[in-house]
């Protein structure tokens, strides 16, 4: 096994590592605004509806947007090692998410818009008295810019492995699904989970852009209607698969770093290309397990939601966490805090991939759906699956780019963050059992004590994170200008 | 307590925690026991592969047939057509606005089948019924232009919560009704 860190530009290592910064410190960011949530619904600070709802906006906007930009960093990292990437449109995609970030921020906090990151039309245009135009089309506008930005972001990275492999079929390894080539051609599974992120993202934003546009126009020009259950399948379109994005670029680092630490191949070989391609189809269109309960939708697209939903957890299951869990097996890695979040977000993904699965089921749904188990979902998947992984790049990026070294607090912060998310998710889940709603700005006595338990995990988390992104700014000036650290006589990181 | 017509066990809430504490737990043994066995080095690692890929199709069997068993068990009674039982049911329209419900009618009885025609005037809202110990009966969502509707049958007398369950703006918590079961 060649060692590919090494090859990596170290412009390319200084390029994503302001991205990689700015996600971790919004995320942080973001998670004490959760908190704040948390207190209110616990009944222990007073903070206004309105305030509650922005915090509310700016929170899931946040998290989604800023997780992406992590996660696409950790995609552009390692496959520039594959593929001629082109910088420039790096940087604008950069350029437009903060352009966009900028718009968003001003349109919640200064023009008080609080739609939600769903913006289900026509939310936009009808606040109830809460916000007007300018907050509505500050909010509209600036998703618009920061989906652009990513547009073109997945446009390059098609256009770059296009160049090198001829197509997305070869790219995806058809061929090699169907014996026309041999398994050991196969590309790199950093080129393949690249080659599916792009195939739905690109998906996800036209879908996205439409709507976006759809309700700027009709800010300004009321008489421009849009069908609400087609406004709601773009938005559910969109929001799903950009948000289920970010766990398949941030498994890219997963792939890339568990042969180093392990010292052991992890190829594409054809079950896993046959994941791959199944989990592309999956991802595109089980967005309907989040209109379940639009009685109106075809009840085929419901069916296939609930199906499709129980099917795109076997890809994981069977092929990323499983061959995670062989290749660590009996293979004498040195757990250090990079490997430790790298095995952790695989156990993340797969415990966060339950409720989902069960809150895919119709029945369930009926009662669970817009209930506390929905977020208690999430904030596993998210928090310990694909967060970790960003997280797990952070480390990755000051230890094998600039030389840091483990600390204590490392490691205790390592263990805080699991506690938090945990107890925070599991008071979540507990929530959703006793039919807490969600987006609920005020709660009823009887759902206020899971809250109290959810500020207290939710805050060591937060606290947790805030030590990852401190370690991170100290070290990361020194990132690109250092030689990788890689064991060549042993092949395997020591 | 009431239930929907189409719900046949007790409660589904519970069930679905239990299943996910279960299941959690047994990943984490999976994963608990992996990691205690990664610090020793077997360099045979093609012979661990094929012992894995081995225990990996019973595993997938196992698994797949899991879901398609509970794809089947729950797919059955689903909640989008009118029940035969619901043929002569007593139809109730419902209008969601921002923030308040507007019920055809108020009050209704225990043992009688009800089809609630949920719509909305303005945005979109989802309409919850909640039972007197604030357990989360049935919903479908309200939307402008569309009318879904959703059947229930009250087993029990008492006062029930109508909750707006889409997020529908700032006064959205605010956006709660009672109704009356005799």
């Amino acid at each position: 096994m060649d060692n590919p860190l090494v090859k990596i530009n170290p412009m390319t290592k200084r390029l994503v590592t302001f991205p990689v910064l700015m996600s971790g410190l919004f995320i942080f960011l973001m998670m004490a605004f959760g908190v704040i949530m948390l207190l209110n619904q616990a009944n222990m600070i007073q903070i206004n509806m309105g305030m509650f709802y922005q915090l509310m906006t700016i929170h899931g906007t946040g998290m989604i947007g800023f997780a992406a930009l992590g996660a696409a960093g950790i995609m552009w990292y390692f496959l520039s090692q594959y593929v001629e990437l082109n910088r420039r449109v790096f940087q604008i995609n950069l350029i437009l998410f903060l352009l966009g970030v900028v718009s968003v921020l001003v349109g919640i906090f200064k023009y008080d818009f609080a739609g939600g990151w769903t913006f289900l039309y026509p939310l936009p245009a009808m606040s109830g008295g809460m916000w007007a135009e300018a907050g509505a089309t500050l909010y509209l506008g600036g998703m618009l810019l920061i989906g652009c930005g990513f547009l073109l972001l997945f446009l390059e990275v098609s256009r770059a492995i296009i160049s090198k492999y001829g197509s997305f079929a070869q790219s995806l390894g058809w061929p090699h699904i169907f014996g026309l080539r041999k398994e050991e051609d196969a590309p790199p599974p950093t080129v393949v989970a690249s080659t599916m992120v792009s195939i739905v993202n690109i998906t996800a934003l036209i879908a996205g852009a439409a709507i976006l546009v759809m309700s700027l126009i009709n800010l300004y020009n009321p008489s421009f209607t849009i069908d609400p259950l087609l406004a709601k399948n773009l938005i559910y379109a969109f929001g799903h698969i950009f948000a289920n994005s970010i766990i398949y670029m941030g498994v890219i680092l997963v792939y890339e770093m568990l042969p180093r630490y392990t010292g052991r191949p992890w190829k594409s070989y054809k079950i896993f290309l046959i994941a791959w391609t199944l989990s592309t189809i999956f991802t595109i269109i089980i967005y309907p397990h989040h209109l379940l309960m639009d009685f109106v939708m075809p009840n085929w697209m419901l069916i296939i939601g609930q199906v499709l939903s129980y099917m795109n957890g076997l890809p994981v299951l069977i092929v990323t966490a499983y061959g995670a869990l062989m290749i660590v097996y009996r293979s004498g890695i040195k757990w250090d805090v990079t490997s430790s979040f790298i095995m952790l977000s695989m156990f993340g993904w797969v415990i966060g991939v339950i409720p989902a699965i069960i809150d895919a089921t119709i029945i369930v749904n009926q009662v669970m759906h817009n209930t506390q188990w929905v977020p208690g979902h999430f904030h596993l998947y998210m928090g310990i699956g694909a967060t970790a992984m960003i997280i797990g790049f952070m480390f990755y990026l000051t230890k094998f780019d600039a030389n840091r070294t483990d600390q204590e607090i490392d490691r205790a912060s390592f263990w805080s963050f699991i506690i938090g998310i945990l107890g925070l998710s599991a008071s979540f889940l507990y929530s959703g059992q006793i039919s807490t709603p969600r987006r609920w700005a005020e709660h009823v006595p009887e759902w206020i004590a899971p809250n109290i338990i959810g500020v207290i995990f939710g805050t060591i988390a937060t606290l947790a994170m805030l030590v990852f992104v401190f370690r991170f700014i100290v070290i990361s000036h020194k990132i690109g200008k250092s030689e990788t650290s890689f064991d060549e006589s042993t092949r395997k990181i020591s | 307590m009431a239930q929907p017509a189409w719900m046949i066990t007790l409660n589904v809430q519970q069930p679905a925690w239990i299943i996910t504490l279960l299941v959690s737990s047994l990943v984490f043994i999976v994963f608990w026991f992996i990691l205690k066995n990664s610090k020793d080095r077997e360099e045979d690692y093609d012979g661990i592969k094929k012992k894995g890929f081995k225990i990996r199709n019973v595993y997938f069997v196992i698994l797949f047939s899991v879901l398609l068993g509970a794809t089947f068990y729950t797919i059955t009674d689903l909640p989008y057509d009118r029940p035969p039982e619901f043929v002569n049911a007593t139809e109730v329209e419902v209008e969601a606005l921002q923030f308040g419900w507007d019920f055809s009618q108020e009050e209704f009885e225990v043992g009688e089948k009800y089809a609630f025609h949920v719509t909305s005037q303005d945005v979109n809202h989802g309409i919850g019924f909640y039972d007197e110990d604030m357990m989360l009966l049935t919903q479908t969502q309200a939307m402008p232009d569309y009318t879904n509707t959703v059947y229930v049958e009250f087993e029990e007398p008492g006062t029930y919560q109508i909750l707006c369950l889409e997020y529908c703006g700032a006064a959205h918590h605010l956006m709660i009704h009672e109704i009356e079961v005799k």
